[in-house]
């Protein structure tokens, strides 16, 4: 659609008609109301940042609780339960809680900007997304303050291998907790996801081609189409255990019958695409940080999109690469060793490009770009070890072993937590328009890398030395010792590195350098905007002439003023800015979903037949909330309001046919 | 929930940690190699088998490929980080450089490369796939054919071939004795949840998955013994669900089978020649999960090997008395309702098959070294040796009410080590 249309609606607003109670569009702007009411993007955005790095937090100290058992060989700090509670919710807790969202905070602050937009397709639909994110991060984690022998948190892995999932080896609800919030997890990923794919298509500012776009944004529309492609197969899996467990279906109970291993296809046709999910954000993030300081744009823009797409396309066909170990005969497990080792071709490609990217550039070395490069090392590393375990009989060494779990950790830590890292300290002085101090970023940065280090790199020795993941003891005679002691004390120095990243950050929040408008010399559209970003973004919705937009406006800027001029009276003569307005029932809708989630997963099971027990009586009246949230939702109508930049704020509603012509 | 105790046990390791940290400073530099060191009882470099050295093999040419990679790319990346720094402010506020987008050329070159490279690693992964699934079409004849069933957390063998009158196959538990020089072809099977048949030396893992028939194939090169494990999560006591396998010469071998077939030695008081004396001095308290084996293993004087063979004999020091206690308690705490003793009054199949058991090195799962000491303490505490297990659960307590269905007196538990100990 041309994002040039505009409201039909001309001249200031006039007063609204009086609207049922329900109906009341609520008008906070500070407080509590307006940020469960918001459905601004950058609001929204801050809020999955938020929480996203609470559970990092949480995330991380489940890790150092893993590595201080495995301190030392017969270690008694925590039981075998409460270990495999620990990696089962750190490995669920870091993917699901901590780096999607925090890849979503991004999409949701920084691609509208980039693309010249005033916010996402679906304002209403965004808040949803959130709460209902926060809904499945508290199902989830709910396990941990409820009594351990009926509840307690999860501890099938967060892989879920069926059986060990059914009732009959773990009977706790623990599971049906993790069903439950893996189930609402991939209901707030897939509705942001349409909504992003969407806001892409169709939001873009004038001559803002799809191959103008930033990086990054690319990278967004290719993460969000392998989210709704691939979450689909989780949830049916998800579904068929829920029903295993609830009403004594055989999809996984292989005792009646039914097969263990279709489970460990669903997870992985889901599971393998959600790794390129996690990493491809972060690649984005990287391509944009590396044109930024090295001052050229990205080397071989087209290819670099080429190839993320290529990921994209090729991550749903290597998913069996987790199953080499299953027995799968011979022409599967090679056609899927071959899939996995073309995969390095695009991903090397990234990393060829990067390097050009560098290649005769004035390299500025900011805190972001010494994660960034941070990043490029660790995670070539972390792909050639990928490379080892594509060759399928020599995985069968390494499958289950430390050495995956260095790989792996060298991917996503060295890979996607640097990159995001990297992304925060970016566009922090976008978001709250204060930079952070240099000397301390780059302290924290060394810390971390070093500490990340010390930790993962001696693991790859003790995993080819023979030593099973997920178990919570090791003898003291197997040669697994100095390795494990070395990787504690990584961790110790891993998670210092990162407390000192996470004070600075709250430091810079309250006290830190102000800064103006484009600190870093950006070229992409979100630095072409006052700091922190008013509510609509745009004054004026510019016109794009160029790959590098904002690069470009700065050195053609007697033209582009010009330009914007033009463009300002038009969008006044039209109406000025429409915004659309705030809502509460995204997030009463989310709170129907809780509560019957409760029901259905929470709640013990009851003698009381039917509707009148606890149970299935929790789960209707959330259900009931849930559809008459949405009801009034839909009643209330996507309407919206204008400002006008002389200062005024029109307080009328105006009624477009969609939400899309701002 | 868990703050309190987990500050507690915080406490504790910290004391823990410095105590064996101390020494390590002194030789710290023993310790650093330590951390390099790939030749322990599981290595996967160290290997012993064909099928693992061609897994290792293939592991070595793509460690040598992306090395050599990793070098290039990574010398590149290092030169245009030192060489394209900006030196100072002025260098930073330089005239942009060119604002170039890229050379076809380069890209095309670059994706060819990668794509030779890869080609190296495919054509021996593909060789290595076929070798690795099956006993080559030559050896076939010659193969030994064995069956491992995992439980919830042991392992169970039988021989196929070998099979008892009015029994069925030789059944054995946890220890997998196997033929040297010979391919082994073991099907693998489980009875409740995933496990994951591995050890290193031999070849790589092969999961055990319900309603699947997998199966997989080493063999070792020489007589040996060697460390596996169970690697894939199957519960609670996943980390101690272990088990060795011991390969032997063609002339012990046969001898083993032909001990094995016999039904379970009893012991009278003409065959116990020695003067009785008690098992061992006292009954140890055991902290949970304290290390369960000694030096035995890695002892210059005496290969491990060995240390079965010399387990093979029974006791000279066997108290009949006691054994024939022993062997009456066993009945009346209901252990026979779990374990098969052949031709003693245990019947059950739940548990591992317990007619041979003091001829093994280890017992609960390869977990603890077969002695007394050990027997003892995981017939008094097996849930705190493997948390979650079935002899505690249901046998010991009744799971629904969790109050006990029998009491072991330290005397009872005496007599039933010395009962299973004489178990040869």
């Amino acid at each position: 659609m041309d994002a040039t249309v505009k409201s039909h609606f001309i001249g200031k607003d006039g007063e609204s008609p009086a609207r049922p109670l329900l109906l009341a569009r609520p008008t906070a702007t500070t407080g509590l109301m307006s940020w469960l009411t918001t459905v601004d993007h950058k609001r929204i955005g801050f809020l999955y940042g938020a929480f996203a790095l609470f559970f990092f937090l949480v995330g991380g100290v489940e890790a150092l609780l893993i590595r201080l058992q495995l301190m030392v060989p017969n270690n008694t700090l925590l039981t075998a339960e409460q270990y495999n509670t620990m990696f089962t919710m750190h490995g669920t807790t870091m993917i699901f809680l901590a780096v999607m969202p925090l890849s979503a905070a991004f999409f949701n602050f920084v691609m509208p900007l980039q693309i010249g937009a005033r916010d996402v397709a679906f304002p209403r639909l965004n808040a949803f997304s959130l709460w209902t994110f926060v809904v499945g991060a508290i199902i989830l984690n709910i396990g941990w303050f409820l009594p351990a022998d009926r509840w307690g948190a999860p501890d099938g892995g967060w892989f879920g291998y069926s059986p060990l999932t059914s009732r009959t080896y773990i009977p706790k609800h623990s599971i049906d907790m993790w069903v439950m919030g893996l189930q609402l997890l991939g209901v707030a990923s897939i509705a942001a996801s349409l909504n992003f794919i969407v806001t892409i298509i169709n939001m873009r500012a004038p001559g803002m081609t799809m191959m103008r776009l930033p990086v990054f944004v690319w990278m967004t529309l290719v993460t969000s189409f392998l989210i709704i492609l691939s979450f689909p197969a989780i949830t049916i899996a998800l579904v068929e255990v829920m029903m295993d467990r609830l009403f004594g279906t055989n999809f996984f109970e292989a005792s009646m019958g039914g097969m263990p291993i279709l489970w460990q296809h669903l997870f992985w046709v889901f599971g393998h695409p959600e790794v390129y999910i996690l990493i491809l954000p972060a690649m984005g993030i990287i391509s944009e940080i590396l044109p930024t300081f090295s001052r050229k744009p990205l080397y071989g823009y087209p290819i670099v999109v080429f190839s993320g797409a290529c990921i994209g396309f090729l991550g749903f066909a290597v998913w069996s690469h987790h199953m080499f170990t299953t027995g799968m005969g011979t022409v599967a497990t090679a056609a899927f060793a071959l899939a996995t080792m073309a995969i390095a071709v695009p991903t090397g490609v990234k990393i060829f490009n990067w390097i050009g990217t560098l290649w005769g550039g004035h390299l500025q070395m900011r805190t972001p770009m010494m994660f960034a490069l941070g990043f490029i090392w660790m995670f070539m590393i972390g792909g050639f070890s990928g490379v080892m375990h594509s060759a399928a009989p020599a995985d069968a060494q390494q499958q289950d072993s430390y050495f995956v779990v260095a790989h792996f950790h060298y991917v996503l830590i060295g890979g996607s937590i640097f990159a995001l890292l990297a992304g925060i300290h970016y566009w922090f002085p976008l978001i709250f328009g204060r930079r952070v101090s240099e000397f301390w970023g780059k302290l924290s940065f060394w810390i971390i890398f070093a500490g990340f280090n010390i930790t993962f790199f001696p693991l790859h020795f003790v995993g080819l030395n023979g030593m099973p993941r997920r178990t919570f003891t090791y003898d003291g005679n197997m040669g697994w010792n100095a390795p494990n002691f070395i990787a504690t004390i990584g961790a110790l120095i891993l998670g210092t590195g990162i407390a000192i990243y996470f004070a600075v950050m709250i430091y810079t929040y309250f006290k830190g350098e102000k800064v103006g408008r484009d600190p870093w010399d950006g070229r992409t559209l979100e630095w072409a905007i006052p700091n922190p970003p008013p509510e609509y973004n745009f004054a004026v919705i510019p016109n794009v002439h160029a790959r590098d937009a904002f690069w470009y406006e700065k050195h053609h800027q007697a033209e582009i003023e010009k330009e914007k001029a033009e463009l300002s009276k038009a969008e006044e003569a039209h109406g000025g800015i429409h915004m659309p307005f705030q809502s509460i029932w995204p997030f009463f809708t989310s709170c129907g979903i809780l509560i019957a989630a409760i029901g259905i997963a929470v709640l013990d099971h009851d003698p009381r037949p039917g509707f009148w027990g606890w149970k299935v009586g929790t789960a209707i009246l959330g259900g009931v909330i849930m559809f008459a949230s949405i009801y009034i939702w839909s009643l209330e109508g996507n309407e919206g309001y204008h400002l006008h930049l002389d200062g005024e704020k029109g307080k009328g509603h105006c009624h477009d046919a969609s939400p899309a012509k701002h | 929930m868990y703050l309190p105790s987990l500050l507690r046990s915080l406490g504790r390791m910290g004391i823990r940690v410095l105590a064996l940290a101390s020494p390590l400073f002194l030789t710290g530099c023993d310790f650093f190699n330590a951390i390099w060191r790939m030749d322990g009882h599981q290595s996967t470099i160290v290997v012993a088998g064909p099928v693992a050295r061609a897994q290792r093999d293939l592991f070595y040419v793509t460690c040598w490929v992306t090395l050599v990679i990793f070098i290039i790319v990574g010398a590149v990346l290092a030169y245009a980080t030192i060489k394209f720094k900006a030196r100072n402010a002025a260098d930073e506020h330089a005239e942009p450089p060119e604002q170039g987008h890229g050379n076809p050329l380069v890209e095309i070159s670059l994706i060819a490369a990668s794509v030779f490279a890869l080609v190296i690693i495919a054509i021996p992964t593909l060789k290595a796939i076929w070798y690795t699934y099956d006993v080559p079409e030559a050896e076939k004849a010659n193969a030994y054919e064995v069956t491992a069933t995992a439980y919830q957390w042991w392992f169970k063998f039988e021989y196929p071939g070998e099979p008892i009158e009015n029994v069925g196959p030789l059944s054995t538990s946890n220890e997998l004795v196997i033929p040297a020089g010979r391919p082994v072809h073991i099907n693998l099977r489980t009875v409740d949840v995933i496990h994951s048949f591995w050890v290193p030396k031999l070849a790589g893992k092969v999961d055990m998955i319900p309603n699947r028939g997998n199966r997989l194939w080493l063999q070792a090169d020489a007589p040996g013994y060697f460390w596996g494990q169970c690697a894939e999560y199957c519960g609670d006591s996943h980390a101690v669900m272990r088990f060795r396998v011991i390969a032997l010469g063609k002339d012990d071998f046969n001898a083993w089978l032909a001990a094995q077939k016999a039904t379970a030695r009893t012991v009278t008081a003409t065959a116990a020649a020695g003067q009785p004396r008690a098992q061992f001095a006292a009954l140890k308290e055991w902290k949970r999960n304290e290390p369960g084996y000694t030096d035995k293993y890695d002892r210059p004087d005496l290969s491990p090997l060995d240390n079965w063979k010399q387990m093979q004999a029974p006791n000279p020091n066997e108290d009949a008395a006691l054994i024939a206690q022993g062997r009456k308690l066993f009945q009346e705490k209901t252990c026979i309702g779990c374990h098969t003793i052949r031709g003693h009054e245990g019947v059950g199949i739940t548990g591992p098959n317990l007619t041979h058991v003091g001829a093994r090195t280890t017992i609960a799962a390869g977990l603890l070294e077969n002695n007394p000491e050990q027997l003892a303490r995981w017939i008094r505490h097996p849930d705190q040796v493997k948390p979650g297990n079935k002899m505690y659960n249901g046998g010991y307590i009744d799971v629904k009410t969790r109050k006990p269905n029998f009491t072991l007196t330290d005397a009872d538990v005496t007599a039933l080590v010395a009962y299973i100990s004489s178990l040869k």
